[in-house]
């Protein structure tokens, strides 16, 4: 092999080195997103009252974590990876709950 | 005989109407909250008492002291509709000056009488932060509990007894306003007595009111804190008088007022909590009992 191509060679293997090097983050980083929503209730005045709230809302498929900001009235759920949250189901957890849900939201994308 | 309170039930209702709605907050430990028990959720109480009866006017002297403890059991069948089981149980003691002039005492002691009741949500308005609530109960109180226990000295009487022997009715309606610094609670319920063995129990009816206020912390950050409660019931009895074979007893009934001062600490699973019941106003009947103090502390959490 010439000096050109064995450069070639070497400057080929090293680009694709550099290219699977940044696509096993992307697409671990792709694998692992997770959607996280936050939904303001109604009704919600204590801690023990939100334990009701958070145990409905953790029965939705999907449903990684959930928790509580008392004083906002702010519940954060975060999915499993890949996992989306249903707008009627959030609904449906804290009317079983016995509160009302107010507002819907996905806060970001981790 | 009698050891407690008793009047006629309208003048509870009225007294409701008439008294303005009292400043309360979380959960009252004398009674009942509208809170939701949330769908498919249990909630667990248990409460241990102390009660200390006595101020006999009658060389009897009587004095009666009931150590006990009440269990319930709360599931959340929907949002709105909560059913309960409510099984007491009872170390109760009398000491009584016979009329050979010997004092003796008389004891006892297991499950009482077990309570059924069901709560349903008619009214909800939630707004951040805050929510008010009314639901009525009702339920029926089941003679589990020994109403024929006797001792060396024969039949132990009826208020020894651990059960009544009968089945009662009992409803009510109870309203919640809670915010994140303060709750309060209202319950107004009747309890109708039935017969057994020759003996009624007077009915009996009840205005319960309760006060519980955030005492720390006293500014909300962000996340879900444990609340400590400062805790003012109040609990105005009214019983009527109670039936012997037919015949009113004169030394029953009457109308006791209770202020009980408490505390209560609230985290997200459980709550533990104590108060003691001060009487303040008791017009007994003839030679009923007083009480001096009943003191009751706690715990409950939900699963």
């Amino acid at each position: 092999m010439n000096p050109v191509a064995k450069t070639s060679a070497s400057l080929h293997a090293h680009l694709l080195a550099i290219l699977f090097a940044l696509f096993v983050p992307v697409a671990a980083w792709a694998a692992a997103e997770q959607h996280v929503y936050t939904l303001q209730t109604h009704g919600l005045a204590c801690p023990f009252c939100a334990y009701g709230v958070e145990k409905q809302l953790g029965k939705v498929e999907g449903v990684e974590s959930v928790s509580t900001d008392i004083a906002s009235g702010t519940v954060i759920i975060t999915m499993k990876e890949g996992q989306n949250l249903n707008e009627a189901d959030a609904r449906g957890a804290v009317e079983r709950a016995g509160f009302t849900m107010q507002n819907f939201m996905e806060k970001e994308e981790l | 005989m009698g050891w407690s309170l008793r009047p006629p039930a309208i003048f509870l209702a009225i007294i409701g109407l008439v008294i303005p709605i009292p400043r309360t907050l979380a959960a009252p430990q004398t009674f009942n909250t509208a809170l939701p028990v949330a769908e498919d959720e249990f909630i667990f109480r248990e409460q241990l008492f102390f009660r200390s009866v006595g101020d006999d006017v009658s060389a009897a002297d009587r004095e009666i002291e009931v150590l006990g403890s009440v269990s319930v059991l709360g599931y959340g069948i929907s949002s709105n509709f909560a059913a309960f089981i409510v099984l007491p149980y009872l170390d109760k003691e009398m000491r009584v000056t016979t009329i050979g002039g010997q004092r003796v005492t008389r004891k006892t002691d297991g499950f009482g009488d077990l309570r059924l009741f069901g709560r349903y949500t008619v009214y909800r308005s939630d707004a951040l932060g805050r929510t008010f609530r009314v639901a009525p109960f009702l339920g029926v109180e089941l003679p589990t509990g020994d109403h024929e226990d006797v001792d060396r000295l024969g039949i132990l009487p009826a208020p020894l007894q651990l059960g009544s022997g009968s089945w009662d009715a009992f409803g009510g309606i109870v309203l919640t306003y809670q915010t994140l610094d303060y709750q309060i609670d209202i319950q107004a319920s009747y309890k109708a007595n039935s017969k057994a063995n020759g003996f009624r129990f007077g009915d009996e009816a009840k205005l319960d009111t309760s006060l519980q206020y955030r005492l720390w912390p006293r500014d909300l950050s962000t996340g879900l804190p444990g609340f400590l409660y400062g805790v003012v019931e109040g609990n105005l009895i009214s019983r009527e008088k109670n039936e012997i074979a037919g015949a009113r007893d004169s030394g029953s009934g009457g109308t006791s007022f209770f202020l009980s001062p408490g505390i209560q600490y609230v985290a997200r699973r459980w709550i533990v909590e104590a108060i003691i019941q001060l009487p303040l106003f008791q017009e007994l009947g003839g030679t009923a009992l007083s009480d001096d103090f009943v003191v009751r502390t706690g715990f409950r959490f939900n699963f």
